[in-house]
């Protein structure tokens, strides 16, 4: 083993020292970041986290006004990292004079207009719309049916901002959906 | 592999019931023949009834505990593979650990995804069995054993080496002056292989009384082998390296390219060990936050050290001085350096027996560990889970698979290096058993695209498939194509390891036909797993309340769908 008795004579280089200096500071760096793994999440806000994660299908009503299209906008937030289907729906307030699927020209173009709207809303997003023109004698009761039939985990509603009722702020479509609406409720309103 | 399992609670912790669930792990030593071991009476063991009702080990391995384990598991090769290599690679040392460590690194990032998607132990037979069905789960288990029992062969040889270090000083006189020829076996050095049987017959000895180590005592040594590799690379760098000579090795030491081949594929065992990091998952808490760190760090400090040595060395020493110390290649290197290589040689020489002689219990821990998950998944029979009535121990695993590596080692050592024999073969099981876990990482993506991974394999293409967005691991095939390389080359450039690989898995399958057959089971395909109980399972054990949420979402997400194409 001739090696072990040879006598080394120290020799300094500056590529040694700046392999030396290297070695140090990624071995540093790589422990340092291993020591400090992130918090533990709770059972219970692991829960909340993936509720929220859960809407894979979410119900916009639309009116066309701008409160109910920043609604729009909200859902899609809320159903882009799990790329949910928005479904938009447009109720036509019929009045009980007529019936259902009387035809009113007028006001089923301004539904259109206002889908096509939140179409594009939905769709600056990349995620799937879903059109539906409902028909109901109330908006309330219709946005319940839509929200039944096409089995949505929860329904995104703008609200309006300057409310000036003395006794209900809600409003009688947004009592409805509260009291029946077979799944969460998100309520967006604006400050006044 | 290496002390790294020695953090294990002892290797029946999994065949003995719940009642000493509750007993802490770490002991301290008392009044043990060796200074790192535990005698104890009954085995302590450690752990907790799951879901089930089974006994499973219980998580309480932290942050550094699982780096430790895994370390001192694979940090122990470079004092094994440094020489090994040298002698082929020559003054393309360098290269080769490099070109060998990015093939690691690939292997290390599939382990890394698959560990903590499934933080249980098994390694990489479980993903095998999970990924591509029974037959192949048994494949890659067969694989797995060679290298444990070559494990116990080689480690035990290279820390019988490393106290050779010292024979000089004790007996006047060096090892290589007992090789002999013993008829037609030329330089068979008795006295070696004697101390390596007798290192083993301590390991059997020890296991089958069933005394444990203390994890205490094995994360301060695994600190004390980081420092002192550490102090090496930082000294030598600073007050030793030569480039020149480095770079004149380079020019007229080039190997062949046969050579150059060899010695990539020995390259690979100085990275072997990466089961450590799934045999981690299955103790440590949170193992899908812990593991990806630790197991990436891991990763890269044994890269850099095997990069980092491998450099060194040609910077301080001719290739031929390693070449010629192939059983102490560290304690050489440490001898050499000014200022502290009076005392550095010595230190390290004791150091690396001694870490080494702990990385040969992994063998015998290893087996143990996955015989019985393999008899669990109906691979083997559970004959081998016998426990001892006194010792509480699987005394059939030990001495069956001890006496594997008993007759390994005799083999070995009438050839005319033991060391590269057993090299050889290590090689092969190693490569095997990572190429089909690289092609267990491609299909869990496909077939189970629900599992919450936490930390991914880079590089994906990403794609619809059965109305699933899943990503092809660019990587994993890059890897899979590099480990497939090497394996060719062990079989390419292997006498021994391309005949005696093969035919310890064929061995191997007799005795799996037969026993699946017995048990009136199939041979190619699988028996039934319910693998989503089993996971939802492991991530409430492992208290990774976010993953198991996750899982369910996917899994009810999964089941909705197939309700409305109904």
């Amino acid at each position: 083993m001739e090696s072990k008795g040879k006598k080394m004579e120290p020799q300094v280089t500056f590529l040694g020292a700046a392999l030396a200096v290297l070695f140090t500071i990624s071995m540093g760096g790589l422990l340092w970041w291993m020591l400090h793994p992130p918090r533990q999440i709770q059972p219970a806000v692991a829960k909340a986290r993936y509720a929220v994660g859960a809407f894979k299908r979410i119900l916009v009503p639309t009116s066309g006004v701008p409160y109910s299209e920043k609604g729009i906008e909200l859902a899609c937030r809320l159903g882009t990292e799990q790329e949910a289907e928005i479904v938009l729906t447009y109720v036509l307030e019929i009045p009980r004079t007529l019936p259902l699927n009387a035809p009113i020209p007028e006001a089923e173009a301004q539904a259109d207009e206002a889908l096509k709207r939140g179409k594009e809303i939905v769709e600056l997003h990349h995620l799937v719309p879903i059109l539906k023109l409902e028909r109901a004698r109330e908006a309330g009761e219709g946005i319940v049916k839509v929200a039944k039939d096409n089995q949505v985990d929860v329904i995104v509603l703008g609200i309006r901002p300057n409310w000036r009722g003395t006794q209900n702020i809600w409003g009688k479509t947004t009592d409805t959906l509260l009291r029946k609406a077979p799944c969460e409720v998100v309520i967006d309103k604006l400050p006044e | 592999m290496g002390v790294g399992s020695a953090l294990d609670p002892s290797p029946t912790a999994n065949f003995v019931g719940v009642k000493r669930g509750t007993e802490k792990r770490t002991s301290r030593p008392q009044g043990s023949p060796l200074v790192f071991f535990i005698l104890k009476g009954n085995l302590m063991v450690n752990t907790s009834t799951s879901l089930q009702g089974k006994p499973e080990l219980r998580r309480d391995v932290s942050v550094w505990g699982s780096y430790m384990w895994g370390f001192a598991d694979v940090g122990a090769d470079t004092f094994v593979a440094l020489g090994l290599v040298m002698a082929y690679a020559q003054g393309a040392t360098s290269l080769v650990f490099a070109l060998a460590g990015i093939v690691y690194i690939l292997i290390g990032l599939a382990y890394t995804e698959l560990a903590s998607a499934y933080p249980v132990a098994g390694g990489g037979p479980y993903f095998c069995l999970r990924g591509l069905g029974d037959f192949w789960g048994f494949v890659a288990g067969s694989a797995l054993l060679l290298d444990y029992t070559i494990d116990i062969a080689l480690f035990a040889t290279a820390s019988a080496g490393y106290l050779n270090f010292f024979m000089p000083f004790v007996l006047g006189r060096s090892i290589e002056s007992f090789a002999t020829n013993i008829g037609p076996f030329h330089s068979v050095n008795p006295m070696w292989g004697v101390e390596t049987l007798i290192l083993i017959g301590i390991l059997i000895w020890l296991n089958v009384r069933g005394i444990r180590e203390s994890s205490f005592l094995n994360e301060v040594i695994g600190v004390i082998v980081i420092l002192t590799e550490s102090a090496l690379v930082i000294m030598g760098f600073l007050f030793a390296w030569k480039p020149e000579l480095l770079a004149l090795q380079w020019k007229t030491q080039f190997p062949s390219l046969n050579h150059f081949m060899y010695g990539s594929s020995l390259a690979i065992i100085s990275f072997v060990g990466l089961e450590s990091i799934s045999q981690a998952a299955q103790e440590t808490r949170r193992p899908a936050t812990i593991i990806p760190r630790t197991s990436l760090t891991l990763i890269f400090t044994v890269f850099i050290f095997a990069v980092a040595f491998s450099t060194l060395g040609l910077g301080i020493l001719p290739w031929q001085d390693f070449a010629k110390n192939v059983d102490n290649p560290v304690a050489v290197l440490a001898h050499a350096l000014p200022f502290i290589g009076f005392a550095a040689g010595p230190f390290a020489a004791g150091l690396g027996a001694l870490i080494l002689f702990i990385s040969a219990n992994t063998g015998v821990m290893g087996a143990s560990r996955l015989t019985y998950s393999l008899s669990q998944f109906k691979i083997i029979s559970s004959w081998f889970d016998k426990v001892h009535p006194q010792y509480r121990t699987p005394v059939r695993t030990i001495l069956v698979f001890s006496m594997i590596g008993v007759i390994e080692t005799i083999l070995s050592f009438l050839t005319p290096s033991a060391m590269h024999t057993l090299g050889n073969m290590y090689a092969f099981g190693a490569t095997l058993g990572y190429t089909m876990v690289f092609i267990a990482l491609i299909k869990l993506r496909f077939t189970d695209p629900y599992s919450p991974r936490p930390y991914k394999v880079p590089v994906n293409m990403s794609f619809k498939y059965r109305g699933r967005k899943v990503g092809l691991p660019v990587i994993g095939i890059v890897g899979l194509l590099g480990v497939a390389t090497i394996l060719f080359e062990v079989v390419w450039t292997h006498s021994i390891g391309r005949i005696a690989g093969p035919a310890w898995i064929i061995f191997c399958f007799i005795y799996y036909a037969w026993y699946r057959r017995r048990q009136r089971l199939p041979l190619f395909r699988s028996v039934k797993h319910d693998w989503e109980k089993e996971q939802i399972n492991v991530l409430t054990s492992a208290e990774e309340f976010d993953l198991l949420e996750q899982y369910k979402l996917a899994l009810a997400e999964r089941d909705k769908k197939k309700v409305e194409l109904r």
